[in-house]
């Protein structure tokens, strides 16, 4: 039987090329929205690697102003030490301004043996770990014997640590970034630092010292759960006093992460609202020409059930028919969507394409049987008797 | 082989009632070659539906081979007429987008087959009809004639013991129209196929076993 429908749908294919075309277009379209939705899905599974809830961040606006680097970072030190001293604080940290969800970048060339990578760089100093309660893989993260050692010590995130040195453990190794020889001192957790629907980029994390302090004006501060708004203001005054910082600004990082998430949540929901209606004009198209069908072939429905063919039989028929066109179309459709992981179109992994696919399959094979229930339910209805004697 | 017991037919609307068959009992016997006259409107349409079980009947019972087909669930009537009964139309009733040998292979489809069985004996049939080199036309393509001898080959693919002929060769000269029912008094003569035959031209009705006439709904000989 399904040879015979293949048959029958194959013999009118100038008439079933539009809606053969419409499915593929759903097709291609569902198929770009369920990749999207994939890949942000399985970042979204992704632990965070840190976290973010009651961690504050001070933006001074402008670098710290000293008669000389040592002085800026006697100032910095002062700083942490009075912070430190604030009931409700538990940690403080030094940061590029890169924190996490904030919308600063900063990267760089890194190397080692033959392999070279572009990474995110992050400057921190050694309670930037504590902080953010960052797990480390291997080795360690940055302590008091890293001052002035032969050659400044580096922590890579994961995802860095997999790109250089592949399965090797990569602590101990000596990389290369600005024509500086390095050495990896520990492994650390991938952050998942941009958005809860991106994917961890390789980083690399260098400890701040004197001769990188003057581009330093960011702060994470790990407070207690009950901090609040006038605690908040008591600290701003005293991180304002000792900065003279004019444009100080202090931001949850829960509020960035949720801020920085809706740059992703928006558009997604606009492509789903847009697809959706698409999807629609598809059903209604469907429905549409599998009714128009039932009316138009009235006697051959009448001859196959005089033939033998039972009203399920005859409403089977019809579905299946509507299943061979959507078959045809995804033949197609799937033909294109391939392209995507073989020729690293976006560079998304191969497996979220392949989940896209599966999942655009199942929703068109879905739509298509929905759409083909109450035609064929009409269709079982039709009296062979009365059809045979209309023609 | 087909007996009608007092069969009676009235088809109903909101606003009518028309009789269509009034009290009709009928035996068709195993073998026989038997036609239907009447007047356009009397019911030999009517009553060859009723014994094809494409229609059931308002009263009375029909009895095919002996078995009672009243209230037969319509998978069993669906296996009954696909097993026992092939079916000959005026307008040929063939499936345009489909090959001749496809056509053919219809019935066979809706009963366990193989494809190749279904090949051999669609082909075999349309031989048996003198259509065996136009297996890969259309219907399009052939001319009346020949589009009635498909449409009896798809009637005797299966091997039926009855075949219900609803005029036959209502759409032919008369030409064509004796090639037609030289095949079916071919059948009847060698295979023994009962056949029931509605139609309107007496000299067909002639070559015939037996002649029943309606008038009205009603059975006048």
């Amino acid at each position: 039987m399904i040879k015979h429908l293949f048959k029958l749908i194959w013999n009118k294919k100038k008439e079933n090329f539009l809606l053969i075309s419409e499915i593929l277009i759903s097709f291609l379209v569902i198929f770009a929205v369920f990749s999207s939705i994939t890949y942000n899905y399985l970042n979204y599974r992704e632990p965070a690697g840190f976290k973010y809830d009651d961690v504050w961040m001070a933006d001074l606006g402008s670098p710290v102003q000293g008669e000389n680097k040592d002085s800026v970072m006697l100032v910095f030190a002062n700083l942490k030490n009075a912070l430190k001293g604030m009931p409700k604080v538990r940690d403080v940290s030094l940061s590029s301004n890169n924190v996490p969800f904030s919308s600063s970048m900063m990267g760089s060339g890194v190397e080692y043996g033959h392999v070279n990578i572009q990474s995110d760089m992050y400057r921190v100093d050694k309670d930037f770990a504590k902080v953010l309660q960052m797990k480390m893989q291997s080795g360690r993260w940055f302590n008091e014997t890293d001052r002035n050692p032969v050659y400044l010590p580096v922590v890579l995130n994961a995802a860095a640590a997999m790109a250089l040195t592949g399965s090797a453990n990569a602590v101990g190794k000596l990389v290369k970034m600005e024509h500086q020889t390095l050495r990896v001192i520990g492994v650390a957790d991938n952050l998942k630092d941009k958005s809860d629907f991106k994917t961890t980029s390789p980083g690399i994390y260098t400890l701040i010292d004197t001769s990188s302090i003057r581009g330093i004006n960011t702060m994470l501060i790990k407070v207690s759960a009950n901090a609040d708004a006038r605690f908040e203001d008591q600290m701003y005054r005293l991180i304002a006093g000792t900065t003279r910082a004019h444009n100080l600004q202090v931001a949850h990082l829960s509020e960035m992460r949720t801020k920085k998430n809706k740059e992703i949540i928006v558009p997604m929901v606009i492509l789903l609202i847009i697809s959706g209606f698409l999807i629609f004009n598809v059903a209604l198209g469907l429905f549409g020409v599998l009714w128009y069908n039932i009316s138009k072939r009235r006697s051959e429905i009448g001859l196959r059930r005089a033939l033998g063919a039972t009203a399920a039989g005859v409403s089977g028929q019809l579905l299946g028919e509507a299943l061979v066109l959507a078959t045809f179309s995804l033949i197609i459709g799937s033909f294109f969507a391939v392209q995507f992981p073989l020729l690293h179109v976006y560079d998304l992994p191969a497996g979220v394409y392949m989940i896209a696919l599966l999942l655009s399959v199942l929703f068109i094979y879905l739509l298509v049987i929905v759409c083909a229930l109450y035609p064929g339910k009409q269709a079982a209805a039709i009296h062979p008797a009365v059809a045979l004697h209309e023609d | 082989m087909i007996q009608l017991n007092n069969i009676e037919k009235v088809y109903r609307t909101d606003t009518i009632e028309t009789q269509a068959l009034n009290n009709i009992s009928l035996h068709v016997q195993k073998g026989e070659f038997l036609s239907i006259m009447g007047p356009s409107g009397c019911g030999k349409s009517t009553l060859l539906n009723l014994m094809g079980l494409l229609d059931v009947p308002s009263k009375g019972d029909i009895l095919i081979d002996q078995q009672v087909t009243q209230n037969m669930a319509d998978t069993k009537m669906a296996r009954f007429r696909n097993s026992r009964i092939g079916f000959i139309f005026q307008s040929y009733h063939l499936i345009n987008d489909l090959q001749v040998l496809d056509n053919v292979e219809l019935p066979l489809l809706y009963r366990k087959s193989t494809a190749k069985e279904r090949r051999e004996l669609a082909t075999e049939a349309l031989v048996k009809v003198g259509l065996g080199n136009r297996i890969k036309h259309f219907p399009t393509q052939l001319s009346g004639g020949q589009r009635q001898r498909v449409a009896i080959a798809r009637a005797i693919v299966g091997r039926p013991q009855i075949i219900l002929a609803d005029e036959p060769t209502g759409n032919l000269d008369s030409a064509m129209g004796d090639e037609i029912m030289n095949i079916l008094l071919d059948l009847n003569k060698t295979d023994g196929t009962t056949i029931v035959m509605v139609t309107h031209d007496a000299n067909m009705a002639e070559r015939t076993h037996r002649l029943v006439r309606l008038f009205d709904g009603s059975q006048v000989q």
